[in-house]
């Protein structure tokens, strides 16, 4: 990694009694696009509060370059906020609200009129001067506050939530524009987010946040790809989720069999596991389901399920299954609909597969059953694990 | 429609309240002030314009000053109250800023009579700290009197109004406004105070009609002359029973407020456009 030009060191929040943050340690090189991402109290807006300096921290220290920054008022730190409610004052125009924070720099009125109808073009507000924010639509306000932080010129940008409250439909676009505007600008960019996707399309890094620590960072392709641990899976989109037994064997992870799946061994492929309950996550769109076929075995590697379809719905693309693995109930994307009721028998590729210690309390696996079971299940029964 | 009648009763008792304290007791006021001996004539204006000119000038005056002093403080106060960063003193504040609007105008004047009498604790409290020597010591029992009893009854009511509603304004708008820079003073008055503009011009509208109607205060206060027009009324009508002159200072009072409410109107209207 470049030398860190934003660095924030084991940086701890509290709110009372309350630790928010607990010993965030992230550098962030110049001109990078770094989403935070997490879910709704996990501090990700209470970091980015504190990187702006409107949030002290109980320990540890932000650096910007070589300059500490930690005790700073929020305008001392050459950086721009753009809030979730865009925060425009409502009694100011469209240029006023741009061009205040040149105006209490004390810049010339000519020089901020310039800035002003400049940082109007690059936001396409043109003609827009002179209306106040209530004549504004959503993704218009929220461009008046993108253009309020970057008419100064900051050197970093934080974002906080800047698109909850547009349409899908202008969401999607807005992405765009903003990473766009960010490449072209080459401003270090820091953006809170729960949408992981906007994450994933906007970022170039990723940094998850749970319960106040960073659960993983990494670029988009690596943190949905290897997923450290099964809070991140989760969060990128592997709902899926089965406890299993089994353990490392060598170069491979032994899964051993249980009620509802055969035993399997799938390549290590790096992960560490200590042995004993295993929880195994899986996307919807990363399994296959096919139809139990009267004594047909099993074909290719990777964890096989067997279970019951209870319902099949679509919501475009794919058809989403409901499935009953014994007691846990999964959902498989497939590309054509199998009918509720059916016996099913559900593969998961290897790679696809993501195991991870489970977390203490989690309730046993299933014991493969002495009731009848389909005959499939029962060859798988008989393999030696 | 077939349920008028029942609409009509249910308002029945609202509007004979309406009808019988309020539109017949000023419809006789105004009758009563153009009343001269037998028929009806402005007699009682020109009395009242020759009486009272200084009166009526010196009310204007101190209520649109103690309106101004109000204000200041109110927003001073509110100010602080919202964006004050020791949490200690803005509670502090907090908890006593209201205390005046509980306790009455009658008992505000007593109050006041004692503390700022030549030898009230006012002046005792200046000679102790060296600032005025006890030859120099003066009553503050005139205007001046009148004023700080206004402005301390009607600060609190207006801070009031206006704190709640700074306190249910975006909070990141003044937070944008920090982050980029501007100090706690700008903060306040260009981006707090223009967001709560109508609700410190009603305050204060208000306070201005209710400080033209106090008698207690300068009847207590400011026994001498010139005086508020209250006092006037009332010696008219408790001295010579001389209701016409009374009834024509009361519609010079009601003119004041109504150019007061004019403001106010014209601006609600311009704020529903």
């Amino acid at each position: 990694m470049p030398q860190p030009f934003l660095q924030i060191d084991t940086i701890s929040v509290s709110y009372g009694k309350n630790r928010v943050l607990d010993g965030i340690d992230l550098d962030i090189a110049k001109g990078e696009f770094i989403a935070l991402l997490g879910s709704s109290g996990c501090g990700k807006t209470t970091l980015l509060r504190t990187i702006a300096g409107f949030a002290m921290p109980v320990s540890g220290a932000i650096r910007i370059g070589s300059r500490n920054v930690t005790t700073l008022p929020p305008d001392k730190r050459g950086m721009a906020l753009v809030f979730q409610s865009y925060a425009l004052w409502p009694h100011m125009t469209v240029a006023q609200n741009i061009g205040y924070g040149l105006k209490l720099r004390r810049v010339p009125a000519r020089d901020i009129a310039i800035t002003v109808a400049e940082t109007e073009r690059l936001l396409g507000l043109t003609g827009l001067s002179h209306r106040k924010p209530a004549e504004l639509s959503g993704g218009q306000r929220q461009r008046v506050a993108l253009g309020r932080a970057l008419a100064i010129n900051p050197e970093i940008l934080l974002l906080d939530e800047p698109m909850s409250n547009l349409d899908a439909r202008i969401r999607l676009q807005v992405r765009h524009e903003i990473r766009a505007l960010q490449q072209k600008l080459g401003i270090t960019t820091v953006h809170v987010t729960h949408d992981r996707e906007e994450a994933m399309v906007m970022a170039d890094r990723i940094v998850i946040l749970n319960a106040g620590r960073i659960a993983q960072e990494g670029r988009p392709e690596t943190v949905y790809n290897h997923p450290q641990t099964g809070f991140v899976a989760a969060f990128m989109g592997a709902e899926n989720r089965l406890i299993l037994s089994g353990g490392e064997d060598g170069d491979v992870i032994a899964i051993a069999a249980g009620a509802s799946n055969a035993a399997c061994r799938v390549p290590r492929l790096g992960r560490v596991l200590s042995g004993g309950q295993i929880e195994a996550r899986f996307r919807a769109e990363a399994a296959t389901i096919a139809e139990m076929s009267p004594g047909g075995a099993h074909q290719g590697e990777g964890l096989v399920l067997s279970g019951d379809v209870v319902d099949v719905s679509y919501p475009g693309g794919l058809w989403r299954h409901t499935v009953r693995i014994g007691t846990e109930m999964i959902q498989v994307d497939a590309p054509r609909a199998v009918p509720p009721g059916t016996a099913v028998r559900i593969t998961i590729a290897p790679d696809h597969l993501f195991l991870f210690d489970a977390p203490a309390g989690s309730p046993p696996p299933a014991q493969p059953h002495p009731v009848p079971v389909p005959d499939e299940a029962r060859v798988l029964e008989a393999s030696p694990f | 429609m077939s349920n008028r009648p029942l609409s009509l009763i249910l308002v029945a008792p609202a509007l004979c309240v309406i009808l019988l304290l309020f539109v017949v007791p000023l419809a006789a006021s105004v009758i009563g002030a153009f009343e001269v001996g037998d028929g009806f004539g402005l007699g009682n204006f020109v009395k009242a314009s020759e009486l009272y000119t200084q009166d009526a000038i010196f009310t204007v005056v101190i209520v649109s000053l103690s309106t101004a002093l109000i204000g200041i403080f109110s927003v001073a106060i509110a100010g602080y109250l919202t964006l004050g960063e020791n949490p200690r003193t803005v509670a502090i504040l907090r908890w006593l800023y209201r205390w005046p609007m509980f306790i009455p105008f009658i008992v505000t004047g007593q109050v006041l009579r004692t503390f700022l009498a030549k030898n009230g604790l006012f002046n005792n409290v200046l000679i102790s700290l060296g600032a005025v020597t006890p030859l120099e010591a003066e009553s503050y029992l005139d205007w001046r009197g009148i004023v700080i009893a206004f402005v301390w009854k009607q600060t609190p009511f207006v801070t009031l109004l206006l704190a709640g509603a700074m306190a249910s304004l975006d909070r990141s708008t003044m937070e944008a406004a920090r982050n980029l820079g501007a100090s706690r003073l700008r903060i306040l008055f260009e981006i707090v105070v223009p967001q709560v503009a109508t609700t410190l011009l009603v305050g204060l509208i208000l306070s201005f009609v209710t400080m033209m109607s106090v008698l207690s205060v300068p009847l207590m206060i400011n026994a001498q002359s010139p005086t508020m027009l209250t006092t006037d009324i009332a010696f008219r009508i408790n001295a010579y029973g001389d209701y016409g002159v009374a009834n024509a200072l009361g519609l010079v009072s009601l003119a004041i407020t109504s150019v007061v409410a004019w403001i106010y109107l014209r601006h609600g209207v311009r704020k529903s456009l």
